[in-house]
């Protein structure tokens, strides 16, 4: 190789630079950049696959889904999904991870055992459970049933409707997605709980703590960053919910389980109004960034203590 | 003693809870070789009195309307050549990102990275009208190449690649060896274990995606599995041996994997706060 | 540097094999000797009646059509997109329901000018109600090739059994409210006492169509009848609303449209009537042991009507003249051969056919006919498909009891009212 003189040589340096982004930045620009802008754009435009014209309407779209009642139920529901799955979830996640620390035998199998679940698709996660959730012949009304009759509870069990009843449908499948995800959380539960020194906890016993004690003064506020993470993670996660209810209900009964993804979904591949599905689209992004800036702000925060 | 009774009730909640998050899979695979006679009935068979393959001989015949294999293989081909091409093209401009000066580089890293927080969902309807404009839907391109923009990758491989000490860089460098040498020779060898992260992360994902393909496509032999069930769902909710057979089908691939590279997965999750 | 060099040679084959996919592939092909393009959904028996009629239509004139069956499940999907980017077929289905929603976007080609060149064709022959049902705009742009209204299906051995017949000890299908009420009645059997009927009078089935039949006949609609207002909170059609909930809950003739299959009950002879499609006539038909007859609706309120479809032959727009001359020989062909197509399990919509003893002999497709002239179609507005959702979900709300037919209908009003609104 022949010795190149200096700003040659950056020059060659950034000529390979750029050949090697440049695969990668192709298809960044026209598959995320370009969507990204231009979903923007069409959701200003009446916007119809069919239609020869596509005409701008300004922020009519944006107006007309404040009006729009379906729209604040996917909102409602969404949020309700988020408010069943998220501290629940966490909960159980944290659980788990809690009794996965306490050094017990076989740990790797019970660890692989809660993680299955995660490696999952969406689709065969709702088949199982759809069958699971079978007023009829499902496992859970059987193993309910089976319970009631140990404890001698009074009256005859009634099947629970689970999906068929619009007020048991969104618990049903935040029960699922919990099951679903757990373990992802639980991982990172467990690597925060395993990153609290044991000098800690030997120095709270020397003191007397109780293990509630312990639990609430040296576990919970060491495991904060973790538990930051994985909360708003969910969060962002369970605003986004979707193929559950798509494959399980379609969004009933009576749009008990309509989600906001699911909306969009609908306006843009069943009626094909593009316009107003970027619309939805546009508003969703807004709340999950605004949850991703919260995010942001407490590790911050966190940071300056 | 008291201690030995806490681990004896810790125990005992570990494990309900293990058979619990177990049931739903486990009733899967069972379900999947049970006759129909032995589906639809007030007791659970979970030892199925007549085991039969009959499902899975079911859905060969059904080739025709449910082309299970063709899914399969579809699936397989999607998740494999979209994992190898992304981690190809997501190192490569990882490498430059973290080793090459250049003008404008990071502002563009700056760019890219900020797009992490962008949910798929949001560009799911320009995604699908560029694939149009394209003439890519129903075809290949459109279930691996949307998937290939993903920031991830290049994020997590540069933040790797800098932790990578520049002396043997410098070495090769002054033998003569050029940058895509050094790209190829060292800075991949080196990086195996993100590598292989990566690479069964991008599987499992491509593997189990569910909403790309659902758009992307519409012709039934362009389905991938997880859109294909959806479809069995529909057309045959009273036969759930059969649905439930193509079900252990989609799981099977990502099984095996998750049994093999279990430790690479765990460390994994930790390691990128993805959850599979 | 040869490595380099090498991984560009592997980048630029990749960006090759990427642009490969990208060819645009050819919209309407010009070409007048490739076959005829025809999309339809007639995944039943109907399709082998219609893949029959193809057959003859090629031998006879020696053009070629490839028939393309797509589940009615995502026909409309793909016909949408193949319409919105290319691809389209030559010739291809639309229900008169959804004729507006497309036409409103200039997809069809009209057929006006190709019906006036063609000296042999009566477009008097063709029933009016359903010939202005493929119109928008003034424009012809569908021509439709059946109709299929519902009817009464009935279980002749129930009837018998129940000594429902006439003096020539036929069975004898209701024709009005308080006759059908009687007879349904009669037919809710509790054989072992436990409070639960084991066979039904009567069961509502596809709750949207049969509720169209309803508010119609009560002189109600879905919509004003410019199409701009929602009208089904209105009296007539709460009116009808409730008489289908009092058949549920008061006259208890009918089991809640909940966790029971009413089509198959009556298949299996758990329900005495049904009001069903004529579409649905191969279903009963392949039943074994199902002795049935078919008969108008009867009349639940003071005005004559029944809900029905038809099948419209569209052409899309962009055809090139040769094409379309051709593909209206195919059009004219089909609607002249509709007898044949009949035989599938649908009604004709020309006069002169209908009157045929061949006809005749298709008891079923003959009874049901007899409501041809006053068959009623879902709103033929572009956006009958976007207001579907909300009147299904309130009628389901209703006949489940879950909310009363005013309440129900009011939501539903509300929400239709919002879409006629947006432009």
């Amino acid at each position: 190789m022949k010795a190149l003189s200096l700003p040659a040589q950056k020059r060659h340096e950034a000529l390979v630079g750029y050949l090697f982004i440049a695969p990668y930045l192709v298809l960044f620009v026209a598959f995320v950049l370009v969507p990204v802008v231009w979903g923007y754009f069409i959701s200003l435009h009446n916007w119809h696959v069919l239609g020869d014209q596509k005409p701008f309407v300004g922020f009519a779209n944006y107006r007309a889904l404040l009006r729009d009642d379906l729209f604040g139920i996917a909102l409602l529901n969404t949020g309700y999904f988020a408010l069943l799955t998220v501290i629940p979830g966490n909960v159980v996640s944290l659980l788990l991870a809690l009794g996965l620390n306490a050094r017990i035998r076989a740990e790797n199998v019970y660890k692989a055992v809660f993680y299955l679940p995660v490696i999952l698709s969406v689709a065969v996660v709702a088949i199982i459970w759809r069958w699971m959730y079978s007023t009829e012949f499902g496992l859970l009304n059987y193993y309910l049933k089976l319970l009631w009759q140990m404890f001698n509870l009074p009256g005859e069990f009634q099947p629970v409707p689970w999906l068929n009843s619009p007020q048991s449908a969104m618990p049903s499948l935040a029960l699922m997605s919990i099951w679903w995800g757990a373990g992802g959380n639980m991982l990172i539960y467990l690597a925060g709980l395993r990153g609290i020194p044991e000098e800690y906890y030997e120095a709270a016993r020397i003191d007397g703590a109780s293990t509630w004690g312990r639990f609430w003064h040296i576990t919970l506020p060491l495991l904060r960053p973790s538990l930051l993470f994985c909360l708003v993670m969910s969060l962002i996660g369970s605003s986004q919910v979707f193929g559950q209810s798509y494959i399980l209900t379609g969004g009933g009964p009576h749009y008990s389980t309509l989600t906001v993804v699911l909306y969009m979904y609908q306006t843009g591949f069943s009626l094909y109004r593009m316009g107003y599905a970027c619309a939805v689209a546009y508003v969703m992004f807004v709340i999950v960034l605004g949850f991703t800036l919260l995010q942001f702000r407490l590790l911050s925060a966190r940071g300056e203590e | 003693m008291r201690i030995s009774f806490v681990r004896v009730i810790l125990y005992l909640l570990m494990t309900v809870g293990a058979l619990l998050f177990l049931m739903p899979v486990a009733w899967m695979l069972v379900m999947s070789i049970l006759p129909e006679s032995e589906i639809f009935q007030p007791v659970p068979h979970w030892i199925p009195q007549e085991p039969t393959l009959q499902n899975f001989r079911e859905l060969f015949k059904r080739a025709e309307e449910a082309p299970v294999m063709r899914w399969f293989w579809n699936s397989l081909f999607v998740a494999g050549t979209g994992t190898f091409t992304y981690l190809l093209l997501s190192s490569m401009a990882a490498y430059a990102f973290s080793r090459l000066d250049f003008p404008g580089r990071n502002v563009l890293f700056f760019v890219v990275l900020s797009t992490l927080i962008i949910p798929g969902q949001v560009t799911i309807i320009p995604v699908f009208l560029i694939l149009q404009k394209l003439h890519w839907f129903n075809t290949y391109y459109a279930l691996i190449v949307p998937g290939l923009a993903g920031a991830f990758g290049v994020f997590l491989l540069r933040q790797f690649f800098l932790t990578i000490p520049r002396e043997m860089e410098e070495a090769a460098l002054i033998d003569g060896c050029g940058r895509a040498g050094i790209y190829w020779r060292i800075i991949l060898p080196l990086s195996k274990p993100a590598l292989a992260t990566l690479a069964i992360f991008s599987f499992l994902g491509g593997w189990n995606d569910f909403m790309l393909p659902l758009i992307a496509t519409n012709e039934i032999e362009m389905r991938t599995l997880p859109v294909g069930l959806t479809i069995f769902l529909g057309r045959y909710s009273m036969q759930y041996g059969l649905v439930m057979a193509t079900a252990v089908i989609a799981t099977l691939p990502v099984l095996v994997m998750f049994l093999l590279f279990q430790r690479h997965i765990i460390r994994g999750v930790v390691l990128t706060g993805l959850k599979g | 540097m040869s490595r380099l060099c090498r991984l560009l040679g592997l980048m630029m084959v990749a960006g090759a094999l990427l642009l490969a996919g990208c060819s645009p592939r050819s919209n309407l092909r010009s070409d007048p000797n490739a076959e005829i393009r025809f999309w339809n959904g007639f995944t039943g028996p109907d399709g082998a009646t219609m893949e029959k009629i193809v057959k003859q239509f090629e031998r006879e004139t020696g053009i070629r059509v490839k028939m393309q069956i797509i589940p009615w499940g995502t026909y409309y999907d793909k016909l949408v997109l193949s319409l919105a980017y290319g691809d389209a077929p030559d010739v291809f289905i639309c229900h008169a329901n959804r004729i507006a929603e497309f036409a409103r976007y200039g997809v069809f080609r009209p057929l006006d000018d190709l019906i006036a060149a063609d000296r042999g064709f009566r477009v008097d022959d063709i029933l009016p109600n359903i010939w202005q049902a493929g119109q928008y705009d003034g424009k012809q742009v569908g021509l439709p090739l059946d109709c299929h209204p519902q009817g009464l299906y009935y279980n002749l051995k129930l009837f018998r059994e129940a000594g429902i017949v006439d003096a020539q000890g036929n069975p004898k299908p209701p024709e009005t409210w308080d006759e059908f009420l009687e007879t349904a009645r009669k037919l809710t059997v509790d054989k072992d006492g436990d409070g639960r009927p084991d066979q039904w009078g009567f069961a509502f089935t596809w709750l949207r169509t049969n509720w169209i039949t309803f508010i119609s006949q009560h002189g109600g609609s879905i919509l004003s009848e410019d199409l701009r207002r929602a009208a089904l909170n209105q009296p007539p059609a709460v009116r009808a609303t409730q008489q289908m909930c009092d058949i549920i809950f008061q006259h208890r003739v009918a089991p809640k449209p909940e966790g029971f299959d009413s089509w198959m009950g009556f298949r299996q002879g758990r329900v005495a009537m049904a009001i069903e499609g004529i579409y649905m006539l191969s279903s009963v038909e392949e039943q074994k042991g199902l002795e049935y007859a078919g008969a108008p609706v009867p009349s639940f309120g003071p005005k004559r009507a029944v809900w029905g479809g038809s099948h419209m032959l569209c052409m899309p727009k962009g055809i090139s003249p040769q094409r379309a001359e051709q593909v209206w020989r195919f059009i004219r062909y089909l609607s002249d051969h509709s007898l044949d197509w009949a035989e599938g399990g649908q009604v004709p919509v020309r006069r002169s056919l209908l009157n045929e003893p061949r006809f005749r002999r298709m008891r079923v497709q003959h009874a049901f006919a007899k409501q041809l002239p006053y068959v009623v179609f879902e709103p033929a507005s572009h956006k009958s498909t976007e207001i579907m959702p909300f009147y299904d979900a309130a009628i389901e709300a209703a006949l489940l009891g879950i909310r009363t037919p005013q309440d129900a209908l009011n939501e539903a009003a509300r929400r239709i009212q919002q879409v006629l609104d947006r432009p």
